[in-house]
C-alpha cells in the first residue's frame, strides 16, 4: 500500500482515477490544480505524485519545481500524465525532474501498475 | 670754377703743372746754354731779360695746357656719355630678359602634367615679384565639375579669405561677372574710394573684397574659353594699377592654357569616374541576389562621391507613403531614422516626377512651410537633391541627398549622376520588391505550415482528454465488477466525453465552413439581451471563482441573427474570460444600444493579452503561447469562431487589453440583417 496524490483539472479524469483506484488498497488523494495539489502533498507526504501538466493556477511543471524547492517533499517522485506524445514535450517533463511519464489516454491497468511501482512493500 | 666738373679740374691742374715744369726746364736749359756759350751774364742785370722771356713762355704754355685740358675734358665727357648710354641700353635689355626668363621659366614649369593647384602656385609665385608685397592675389578657376569658380591659389595678407573657397558665378560681384567673366575684359580699380557707389555694391556682393583699397580682376582666357580670373587686392590706393597689372595679364595668358588643359583632364577624369560608378552600380544591380545589399552599397558609394552629409532611400507607392527605408550619414550627422516620413524634398520630387534640387532651403519658397524649425532632424538640411524612382510607370520611391550646414550648388553633372543611379536603383528596387514578395509568400507558407502542425498537435492533445475518459470508463465497465448503478453512471460519463469530443470536432468543422463561406445562418428575430443571459447561465456553473455581473441595456431589443451562433459567441468570450483569469476576478458583461448597432462588452480582470497579439488571437491557431498560457487548455478555435460568426452577422469584434490587468472584448452587431462585408478578407 502506498499514499498517492493525483493532480488533475479535468473532472472526468479525476472521476475516472478515483473509480480506478477504488479497487486498490492505496491511499488516494486528488487535487484539481497544482496549488491545491502542493498543499495536499505537504499535508499527506505521499509516496508518489501523479500530475497533469496543463492545469490552471499552478501547472504540473511549476508544481514539480515548487516541490524541489521544499526540502521536506523534494524527494517525492512525480509522474506526469500528459496528452502530449511529442518528444520535446516528454523531454521537458524529465527536465522538470519527472520520475516517469504516463501518456493519455492510459489504461486502468497501466495506471494501477505505475502506482504499484512506487508502493512500499 | 666753383662747380667745375671733376675731370676738368683734373685737366686744368695737370696742364698747369705741365706748364710749370716746361717753364723751369726751359729756364734751366737757357741758363746752362748761356753759360756755355761764354756770354757772361751778370746775374743781376740779365735777370730782367730772362724773367720776361720766362713769364711769356710760361703764360703761353699755360694757355696751351688749359686749352688741351678743356679739349680732353670734352672728349672724356663725350666718351663717358657714350659709355653710360651703352650700359643703360644693356641693363634694360637684361631686365627684359629677366622678365621673359620668368615667363619662359613659368611656361617651362607648366609644360609637364600638373594639377590646378600646382599651376596656381607657380603662377602666383611668378607674378608676386612684380607687385607690392602686401597685394593679395587670388586665382579662381572655373571648375566644370563644380560648375563654380574655385580658388586654386592665393597669396598675400588676405589670402585666407579666398583659400579653398568656391563661388558660383552669382556669388561674384555683378561688375566682375559682366565685365570680366562675360566680356573677358580686365577690371582695374586703382582707388576703390574714388568709385564709392560701384565699390559699395561690390563689397555687398562679395564681402571678401571689402578691405581692398585698390583692386583688379583679370580674366584668364584660353582658346576662346574663360578658364578663370585673377583677383588682386591692394592694401593702399595705387598698389594695383593698370601698369602693375601688366605683368599678371601677360603671364595670365601663358597660365590660362595650362589651366585649360588641367581642367580638361580633370573633367575627363571626373566623367570617367562617374561612368565607372554608374557601371559598377549597374553591374552590382545585375549580379547581386540581395537587393538590400545593392541598395546600400550603391547609396553609400554615391554619397561619398558626392560628398554629401546624408543619403536617403525612400520607398513608397505614393507621395504620402514615402518613408525612409535606408539611410547613410556622414560621421557626426544625426540620422533621421528608418521609417521617417517628414521628407519634403523627396515628396516634391515624387509629386513632380522629376529631380528637385535645392541650393538653400532657407531661401527656397517651395519649402517655406516644409522647413520646420521645430523639426530637429530636417532643420539642419540646407541643400538637397532628390530624384523619384519609378518602377513600371509607378512611383516606387525616391533617392535624396542632403547637405548639412552649407549651401550647395548642384551641378548638372551631379544631377545627371543622381538620376542615372536612380535609374539603376529602379532595377534593384523592382528586384527587391519581387524578392520581398516571394520571401513574404514563403514565410507565410511556412507560418501556415507551422500553424497547421501546431494545430494537429493541439487538437490531438485536446482529443486525448475526452478519449481518456471514454477509454478508461469503458475499460472499467468491461473488466470490473460493478453495480448496475455504477454501470449506468460510467456509461453516462462515456456519453459526456463522447459529446465533448463531438463538440470539438464540430467546432473545427464549423470554423472550416465559416472560413470557406459555406456556413449558413439560421436567421430569426433574436433578443440579444436574452442571448447574453443564456450564455452567462451556461458559463456560470463552470466559474465558481468568478463573479459574473451582467448589465443589460433594455433598449437593446431584437435583432436579426442566428440565436445558437450568437450564444456561442458570448459563451466563448465568457469562457475565455474565465480561462484567462486563473486567479478569479469579476467578469462584466454589458450590452448597449448604439444607433443601429448593439454593442456587447465582455471585461475580465485576468492576465491580459500582449499588444502585438491582440489581432493574432482572432486567427486560427493564433493562441498566445507563453509560460502563462501553457497550462490553459483549448483548441485555439474559440476566438476565430467568434470572429467568423460576428462577421457573418455583418458585425465586428476586437479586443483591448493591458497585460496583467485584464482584457475587454467588444462585439458590435447591426440590428438588421447586413451583408457580410469582409467575406473575401476572411476567406483569404
Amino acid at each position: 500500500m502506498s499514499k498517492v496524490v493525483f493532480c488533475e483539472d479535468d473532472p472526468m479524469i479525476r472521476k475516472l482515477v478515483q473509480a480506478a483506484m477504488r479497487s486498490t488498497t492505496h491511499d488516494v488523494h486528488i487535487a484539481e490544480d497544482g496549488k491545491r495539489g502542493l498543499d495536499l502533498i505537504e499535508r499527506v507526504r505521499p509516496d508518489v505524485v501523479f500530475s497533469d501538466v496543463a492545469m490552471p493556477v499552478m501547472d504540473g511543471f511549476e508544481l514539480a519545481d515548487a516541490m524541489r524547492a521544499m526540502p521536506d517533499i523534494a524527494h517525492i517522485p512525480i509522474v506526469f500524465m500528459t496528452a502530449s506524445v511529442q518528444r520535446e514535450q516528454i523531454e521537458e517533463c524529465f527536465r522538470h525532474g519527472a520520475a516517469g511519464h504516463l501518456a493519455k489516454p492510459f489504461t486502468m491497468a497501466d495506471l494501477r501498475a505505475r502506482v504499484a511501482q512506487y508502493s512500499k512493500s | 670754377m666753383r662747380k667745375l666738373p671733376r675731370s676738368l679740374r683734373f685737366y686744368v691742374a695737370a696742364s698747369t703743372l705741365y706748364a710749370a715744369l716746361v717753364f723751369f726746364a726751359v729756364q734751366f736749359i737757357y741758363t746752362i746754354e748761356l753759360a756755355h756759350s761764354g756770354i757772361v751774364i751778370a746775374l743781376r742785370d740779365s735777370g730782367d731779360v730772362l724773367s720776361s722771356i720766362q713769364i711769356v713762355s710760361f703764360v703761353v704754355w699755360l694757355g696751351i695746357s688749359l686749352i688741351a685740358a678743356a679739349i680732353m675734358h670734352r672728349l672724356a665727357t663725350a666718351l663717358a656719355g657714350a659709355k653710360s648710354a651703352e650700359a643703360e641700353a644693356k641693363s634694360s635689355e637684361e631686365h627684359k630678359d629677366q622678365e621673359l626668363g620668368s615667363i619662359f621659366g613659368l611656361s617651362a614649369a607648366l609644360a609637364g602634367p600638373l594639377d590646378l593647384e600646382q599651376i596656381g602656385g607657380y603662377f602666383v609665385a611668378a607674378i608676386r615679384g612684380g607687385l607690392p608685397l602686401d597685394v593679395t592675389l587670388a586665382l579662381i578657376v572655373y571648375d566644370d565639375v563644380l560648375e563654380a569658380f574655385r580658388t586654386i591659389a592665393a597669396d598675400g595678407p588676405r589670402a585666407e579669405a579666398f583659400k579653398e573657397r568656391s563661388y558660383s558665378s552669382v556669388a561674384l560681384p555683378s561688375i566682375v561677372r559682366v565685365r570680366v567673366i562675360d566680356h573677358r575684359q580686365s577690371l582695374v580699380v586703382a582707388d576703390t574710394a574714388a568709385e564709392p557707389q560701384m565699390w559699395a555694391r561690390v563689397k555687398e556682393e562679395m564681402p571678401a573684397l571689402a578691405p581692398a583699397r585698390s583692386f583688379a580682376a583679370l580674366p584668364l582666357v584660353s582658346r576662346e574659353r574663360l578658364v578663370g580670373a585673377l583677383l588682386l587686392l591692394g592694401e593702399r590706393p595705387g598698389d594695383v594699377t593698370p601698369d602693375t597689372a601688366q605683368l599678371p595679364v601677360i603671364m595670365g595668358q601663358y597660365v590660362a592654357g595650362s589651366i585649360h588643359s588641367a581642367l580638361s583632364v580633370k573633367e575627363a577624369e571626373a566623367r570617367a569616374e562617374r561612368e565607372a560608378l554608374v557601371n559598377r552600380i549597374a553591374q552590382r544591380a545585375r549580379a547581386s541576389l540581395d537587393p538590400t545589399e545593392i541598395l546600400r552599397g550603391t547609396v553609400d558609394e554615391l554619397a561619398k562621391v558626392l560628398g554629401v552629409s546624408r543619403a536617403l532611400v525612400c520607398t513608397g507607392a505614393s507621395e504620402e507613403d514615402l518613408a525612409v527605408s535606408y539611410e547613410w550619414d556622414a560621421t557626426g550627422v544625426a540620422p533621421v531614422g528608418v521609417g521617417a516620413k517628414h521628407l519634403p524634398i523627396a515628396r516634391l520630387a515624387a509629386r513632380l516626377g522629376r529631380t528637385v534640387i535645392v541650393t538653400d532651403i532657407r531661401k527656397d519658397r517651395r519649402f517655406a512651410d516644409a522647413h520646420r524649425p521645430e523639426d530637429q532632424v530636417t532643420q539642419d538640411v540646407i541643400a538637397a537633391a532628390a530624384t523619384p524612382i519609378r518602377v513600371g510607370g509607378q512611383l516606387a520611391g525616391a533617392l535624396s541627398f542632403s547637405q548639412i550646414d552649407r549651401t550647395r550648388e548642384w551641378t548638372a553633372d551631379e544631377v545627371r549622376l543622381i538620376e542615372s543611379v536612380g535609374q539603376e536603383l529602379r532595377v534593384a528596387i523592382a528586384a527587391a520588391e519581387a524578392y520581398e514578395r516571394q520571401r513574404a509568400a514563403v514565410a507565410e507558407l511556412e507560418r501556415l505550415n507551422r500553424a497547421k502542425s501546431d494545430f494537429v498537435s493541439i487538437v490531438s492533445h485536446e482529443f486525448r482528454t475526452p478519449l481518456t475518459g471514454i477509454q478508461g470508463f469503458s475499460e472499467m465497465m468491461r473488466s470490473e465488477d460493478l453495480t448496475l448503478e455504477e454501470m449506468r453512471e460510467y456509461a453516462g460519463d462515456i456519453n459526456k466525453d463522447a459529446h465533448r469530443l463531438n463538440r470539438m470536432i464540430n467546432e473545427m468543422l464549423d470554423l472550416d465552413k465559416m472560413e470557406s463561406g459555406r456556413m449558413q445562418l439560421h436567421r430569426e428575430p433574436v433578443d440579444l439581451n436574452n442571448v447574453v443571459s443564456e450564455a452567462v447561465n451556461r458559463v456560470r456553473p463552470n466559474a465558481p471563482q468568478h463573479p459574473v455581473s451582467v448589465r443589460l441595456d433594455p433598449l437593446v431589443g431584437e435583432m436579426s441573427g442566428d440565436r445558437d451562433k450568437l450564444t456561442q459567441v458570448i459563451a466563448n468570450l465568457l469562457n475565455n474570460a474565465v480561462k484567462y483569469s486563473p486567479n478569479g476576478g469579476e467578469i462584466v458583461v454589458s450590452t448597449r444600444l448604439e444607433g443601429n448597432t448593439s454593442h456587447v462588452v465582455v471585461r475580465d480582470h485576468g492576465m491580459g493579452i500582449p499588444k502585438e497579439a491582440l489581432e493574432a488571437i482572432f486567427e486560427r491557431y493564433g493562441r498566445v503561447e507563453s509560460p502563462a498560457t501553457r497550462h490553459i487548455q483549448g483548441t485555439g478555435l474559440g476566438l476565430p469562431i467568434v470572429r467568423q460568426i460576428v462577421q457573418l452577422h455583418g458585425g465586428t469584434v476586437w479586443a483591448e487589453s493591458t497585460v496583467g490587468a485584464g482584457s475587454v472584448f467588444h462585439v458590435i452587431l447591426p440590428r438588421s440583417a447586413a451583408a457580410r462585408s469582409d467575406v473575401t478578407e476572411a476567406a483569404s
